[in-house]
């Protein structure tokens, strides 16, 4: 082995070599993208603002965006929108097929309208989605800003419970956590939340560590700004990306992770409907009915792929540091 | 060198040991939140909080303190002795696991394998055809399959193949028909991962000096790429492919569940739907000794087929390769070295090989 050639490639300078490990997209193209966008842009823009004017210029990812912005205003409207209750039952009227009169896709076996329990279902996953990784953002924010900054007893304290956390496999902490707190959909929420920070509570340190050691920290420190206004001023705003980021793959796992555990029948306890429940509700009737499932199932596919694309985007145009994904 | 090797393996069975224990405290602790006793508690249903529905203590020892509890559960657990559950009273925790393991393992050694096969030649040719549509499509079709769940496949594959076309039975463990559904779908997440992984572990190799001599002695690309460039650029694989089954043999809970395959997962899900205290511990602390094995285990092969890495590791006290680490101990220095690569030329690139396995393995990290 010719160890200068290994050391090579890490140099600082060789930006291409490095992004290749991320690889989610073309990474040439995009550090093209980039550098042109770069020059274009003024100076005087935002680090934020300069990622908004490259992530708009991503179709697919735009198109991604719109099309969620379109879920969430369709999950707020559900109850303007719905034609029934996701729970009255119309039991002479049960497994009613699609496009029949008064009910478009069909009726369940207890002849809930179909269509008005998969608008509350999305209602039901996005509300589960942002607030659990809200929650999970707020602890890793507070964790991982504690321990960045900190250092020391408190960093090694925080940093070895993440380690623990991380020999727990998420979905099993969280069906742990359902198992003692119930089906509300509060302690779901939660659940999803307090088992899913600690990636991003290493991302929030890794972060910390590294816009530390800059220049404009330690001038903020000389003149005297506290631990706090310099974690709240200088700190946040820098790591905004990269939070942005995992924050957009956070949402779409929380609603993996409520619709996962619906289907293993600790989701939101019924009748508030969930995709998972519904798809396990009709995994009975699959072979004469496979509407039941397969309407469930395309609308969180299409919901799962808007949010990955977006993310995509979001990552392309906001992380300029792909290193930091660890 | 052996003497390093078994201080090494004994310092890490060591941590191994200490966060199996502090998995069971965590669990354990967690339970005991339940109010009331274990054994009074059934069916989670659709209750929240505070229901505890009637039901006999099966096991005699109502009133027994909890860490008393604990304690005899863990003295059992180590002798592989746990006791009955509390919802089958006849069957031992230690048997369902040691039923449910097998049909576990049916799925995540062909899962792993098929990831295996599918993965190498698709992340090699994305890697040889780098910016070409071919390179650009696969990785975009890659990404989106990495993060779609493993569920949403076996859903899509069983509306197909079973009710669709009737090839296969829809649900059920009555024998190989039954495997096919969930191991594609379960490889499905894992083989876009390591596919991506291939590519960028491919095209390191490819800039490799020596890639250009053995170009230069006259070999054929073809002779090259399989014999220099694919043998170098599977060995940081090793790190991967470990994590991958281990996730497959423990990580199949929806699946299991939806399509009715009597595994772990499953066993585990009954477990909690059932508050099945000794059968929820057992499964729990299974799931992390595998997980944690299947890491040491990783390691160890990763440092004996690098040599460098076993390097590296006398110049520092067997530095092991980037991992989620488990412990306390090490986390320290891993993660300051890590920290001060991200923050730039402070180390620079004085330990070219740790670099190497760190940037590799985040990509492992990201997904598991």
């Amino acid at each position: 082995m010719n160890p200068s050639g290994v050391q090579d490639r890490h140099e600082p300078g060789s930006r291409t070599v490095d992004a290749d490990h991320d690889g989610p997209t073309p990474t040439v193209r995009r550090l093209a993208r980039r550098q042109r966008s770069d020059a274009a842009a003024p100076r005087a823009q935002s680090e934020l603002s300069r990622g908004w004017t490259r992530f708009k210029r991503n179709r697919l990812a735009f198109a991604s965006l719109a099309f969620v912005v379109v879920l969430v205003v369709v999950a707020a409207a559900a109850p303007l929108l719905a034609p029934h209750s996701y729970s009255e039952q119309d039991l002479l009227n049960g497994l009613l097929p699609p496009l029949s009169e008064g009910h478009l896709l069909g009726t369940d076996q207890l002849g809930r309208d179909v269509f008005s329990r998969l608008l509350y279902s999305l209602r039901t996953a996005l509300i589960i989605g942002f607030t659990a990784e809200l929650v999970a953002l707020v602890i890793a924010l507070v964790i991982g800003l504690w321990a960045g900054w900190l250092g020391g007893r408190a960093e090694s304290a925080l940093m070895s419970f993440t380690d623990v956390m991380y020999a727990f496999p998420s979905y099993l902490f969280s069906v742990l956590l359902v198992v003692v707190m119930g089906r509300s959909p509060l302690s779901i929420i939660l659940a999803i939340g307090i088992a899913g920070w600690v990636t991003q509570a290493r991302l929030v340190r890794a972060q910390v560590l590294k816009i530390k050691t800059f220049e404009y920290i330690e001038a903020s420190r000389s003149i005297g700004t506290g631990g706090f206004a310099i974690a709240v001023r200088h700190i946040l705003p820098n790591a905004a990306g990269p939070l942005l980021v995992t924050t957009s793959f956070g949402i779409p796992g929380a609603i993996i992770a409520e619709s996962g555990l619906a289907l293993v029948g600790l989701g939101v306890a019924p009748p508030t409907p969930s995709w998972g429940g519904m798809i396990v509700d009709g995994y009975t009737f699959v072979l004469s009915h496979p509407y039941l499932i397969i309407a469930p199932l395309v609308l969180f596919g299409l919901t799962m792929l808007a949010f990955t694309w977006m993310g995509d985007g979001l990552r392309d145009a906001f992380d300029s540091s792909e290193e930091d994904h660890a | 060198m052996v003497r390093e090797l078994l201080g090494y393996l004994a310092r890490r069975l060591v941590r191994l040991v200490l966060s199996l224990l502090a998995v069971s405290v965590i669990t354990f602790g967690l339970l005991q939140l339940v109010p009331g006793s274990f054994a009074q508690l059934s069916d989670v249903g659709t209750t929240t909080l505070g229901n505890s529905s009637g039901g006999a203590d099966p096991s005699g020892q109502e009133g027994a303190a909890g860490w008393l509890e604990y304690f005899r559960f863990m003295g059992g657990a180590i002798t592989w002795d746990m006791g009955p559950t509390y919802k089958y009273p006849q069957s031992t925790v230690e048997g369902l696991i040691g039923e449910a393991f097998p049909v576990s393992l049916s799925l995540a050694v062909p899962a792993t394998l098929l990831t295996l096969l599918v993965a190498i030649p698709v992340g090699m040719l994305a890697a040889i055809k780098k910016d070409k549509p071919a390179d650009y499509g696969s990785i975009f079709v890659l990404t989106t399959l990495q993060a779609l769940p493993g569920y949403l496949f076996a859903l899509l594959l069983m509306l197909i193949l079973a009710v669709g076309l009737g090839w296969l039975p829809v649900r059920g463990w009555a024998g190989p028909e039954y495997m096919i559904i969930p191991v594609i779908a379960l490889a499905v997440q894992p083989t876009a991962m390591l596919a991506r992984y291939v590519r960028s572990s491919m095209l390191e190799a490819l800039r490799d000096d020596y890639v250009t001599a053995a170009l230069a002695k006259g070999g054929s690309t073809r002779t090259v790429l399989i014999r220099h460039v694919l043998r170098n650029s599977l060995i940081p694989l090793v790190t991967v492919v470990g994590p991958v089954f281990a996730s497959l043999a423990t990580g199949t809970v929806f699946i299991e569940v939806l399509l009715g395959i009597p595994g772990l997962g499953r066993l585990f899900t009954l477990a909690a739907r059932t508050r099945d205290m000794p059968l929820l511990m057992g499964t729990t602390l299974f799931f992390a000794l595998i997980l944690m094995l299947v890491n040491l285990i990783v390691d160890v092969v990763y440092g004996l087929l690098d040599p460098r890495i076993a390097h590296q590791r006398r110049l520092s006290g067997w530095r092991r390769p980037a991992r989620p680490a488990f412990l306390v101990g090490s986390m320290h220095r891993k993660r300051s070295d890590g920290g001060s690569t991200r923050a730039g030329p402070r180390t620079a690139s004085n330990r070219p090989d740790a670099v190497r396995v760190d940037s590799a393995s985040s990509d492992a990290e990201v997904s598991g």
